[in-house]
């Protein structure tokens, strides 16, 4: 999985071995919170790391012009705002539709496609290429190619956004399905399982992990993606309300807008995917 | 009537695009007894995994005859023959308790669901494990694990057990101690036994008759040692058992074509 790194933007870390995804991944270099739990020193050292971010942040606006870097609390009072006047909750649910219709395509493709290549040595060679290409076409090109080829719209930038990350999920796919115990599948071969069992009992509790570290990896990618295809191509969304104050040269609005999501984000990440962690790995945590 | 009988077994591995093939076996007989227990021990390479796979009816791509009480596995197999198995590693799902573990083998087996907790409970008890039934494998030690494996392989009541190396991976302590105990749950079972093991000192305290194989390739039975004599209940003190574990190792020494060979 190597070798997506160059492709995708340098804030998302790269996937952990997706035998064992139960390592933490940070999303924009935050420490991810679900695993505070009983841990004070974790949560001790979670806390100093936000703090941390907001201090190089204030430094950073203390150097710079106001109208360059703002500081913290005027990005926070100018949401503050959006969100009591209301007009940034339409943004964000049409950017988060646009993330979730796009995040759904693109696991499902990849994870037939990680299946196939994972399981069959015929379509692993066969897809290679299909990898490679696509993995190597800048996601600038595959947007204003959808754009192009489909028309100004959502299902361009749906798609636009969802072609770029299906290769790199897939050969994360791929890797987890090939990393499944094939002495599990050998244990229940003499014990005559059924084909029900080994599927249920000895595969899907091998592959949830993987889906799940994909899941969060793709989702971290995606919704960058999306934010650059409504950039490109649309009028509404909050890459498009993030171009528009760029263009006024408002960077108040623009990190606001900014942040706006990266709560959004923060909260699908803990509260949704953490839950679903904590779930999958109840017999890892006991 | 024997139960199990193999004879003039020859398997060969690989050849395909002009690979060199491996003949791993060539001209194995071998017959076993209802409740005997059966060793098979040789040097790595011999063939004697190949061999235990070929009896498990893992493997099916063989020359010679291989069968149960007159018929082929497959056939025994759909009539309600039950193979089960203990291998090298514990091989438990990290994901299951330890009755779950157990209970994954019995339902493969398709006990009824009501029989299950009753069948869980008398096996872990009889590998010691009964307050650890909750426990994921994970929270367990090595040899607690390999136990709950033999319980695994004991409830399905199995026409046969095949243990591959199944104590190989323990330290010397833990492995007397589940050797024992393995023996306990044979004398409430009497299952047949088929093992394979390079250790000959633990081939002796389990066996009724310890085949000797040689150096691969075309791996086969070269001779035969019975262990007929030492008394069971066995007691690793057991004089007899001393003396004919020296004769498994200058068997095993003899036939591994290695005469400098040290055994432990």
């Amino acid at each position: 999985m190597r070798i997506s790194a160059s492709s995708i933007p340098a804030s998302t870390a790269p996937p952990s071995d997706t035998v064992a995804p139960a390592s933490p991944r940070s999303l924009l270099g935050r420490p991810r919170l679900a695993g505070l739990g009983p841990h004070a020193s974790d949560a001790l050292i979670s806390a100093l790391s936000v703090l941390s971010i907001i201090g190089a942040w204030y430094i950073g606006s203390w150097t710079m012009s106001e109208r360059v870097l703002p500081a913290p609390h005027i990005v926070a009072e100018v949401l503050y705002q959006a969100m009591r006047s209301g007009e940034i909750w339409l943004d964000i649910g049409i950017t988060l539709g646009r993330i979730l219709i796009a995040f759904t395509i693109a696991m499902t493709v990849a994870a037939t496609l990680g299946f196939a290549m994972g399981l069959s040595h015929g379509a692993s060679v066969f897809f290679r290429v299909w990898i490679v290409c696509f993995i190597t076409i800048p996601a600038l090109v595959i947007m204003l190619t959808c754009y192009m080829v489909v028309g100004l719209n959502d299902k361009a930038a749906i798609l636009g956004a969802a072609i770029p990350i299906i290769p790199i999920l897939a050969i994360n796919i791929r890797d987890g399905v090939k990393g499944i115990d094939p002495k599990l599948l050998g244990m229940a071969k003499a014990f005559r399982a059924s084909r029900y069992q080994r599927i249920f009992e000895i595969v899907a509790p091998q592959i949830a992990p993987i889906l799940l570290a994909s899941a969060r990896f793709g989702l971290g990618l995606i919704w960058k993606m999306v934010l650059f295809a409504e950039l490109l191509g649309r009028g509404d969304g909050i890459g498009y309300k993030i171009e528009f104050y760029y263009q006024m040269f408002n960077m108040k609005e623009v990190l606001a807008h900014a942040l706006s999501f990266l709560v959004v984000m923060l909260f699908i990440e803990v509260a949704i995917l953490g839950t679903l962690e904590k779930r999958i790995f109840r017999w890892r945590s006991q | 009537m024997s139960q199990i009988v193999l004879s003039n077994i020859r398997k060969e591995f690989g050849g395909r695009r002009g690979a060199r093939s491996w003949t791993a076996l060539n001209g194995v007989d071998l017959s076993i007894e209802v409740g005997e227990i059966v060793g098979i021990l040789g040097p790595s390479g011999c063939g004697k995994s190949t061999l235990l796979n070929i009896v498990a009816g893992l493997d099916n791509k063989y020359e010679g005859q291989f069968t149960i009480q007159g018929k082929t596995i497959e056939q025994q197999i759909a009539a309600g023959f039950r193979v089960a198995y203990v291998f090298q590693e514990a091989r438990l799902l990290p994901w299951k308790t330890v009755r779950g573990n157990v209970e994954f083998a019995l339902k493969a087996s398709q006990f009824p669901v009501s029989e299950w907790r009753d069948r869980v409970d008398r096996v872990l008890e009889l590998v010691e494990l009964t307050k650890f039934a909750e426990f994921y494998p994970q929270q367990l030690s090595g040899g607690m694990q390999q136990r709950a494996s033999i319980a695994r392989a004991f409830a399905i009541e199995p026409d046969i057990l095949l243990m591959d190396e199944p104590f190989s991976a323990l330290d010397e302590m833990t492995a007397r101690h589940l050797r024992q105990s393995l023996l306990n749950i044979w004398s409430a079972f009497r299952t047949t036994i088929l093992f394979v093991s390079h250790n000959a000192i633990e081939a002796s305290f389990l066996a009724d008759r310890i085949m000797i194989m040689g150096n691969g390739p075309g791996g086969t039975i070269r001779e035969e040692v019975s262990m007929a004599g030492v008394q069971r209940p066995r007691s690793y003190e057991d004089g007899d058992l001393f003396e004919k574990s020296k004769a498994v190792v200058n068997a095993l020494r003899n036939h591994s074509g290695r005469a400098d060979l040290v055994l432990a």
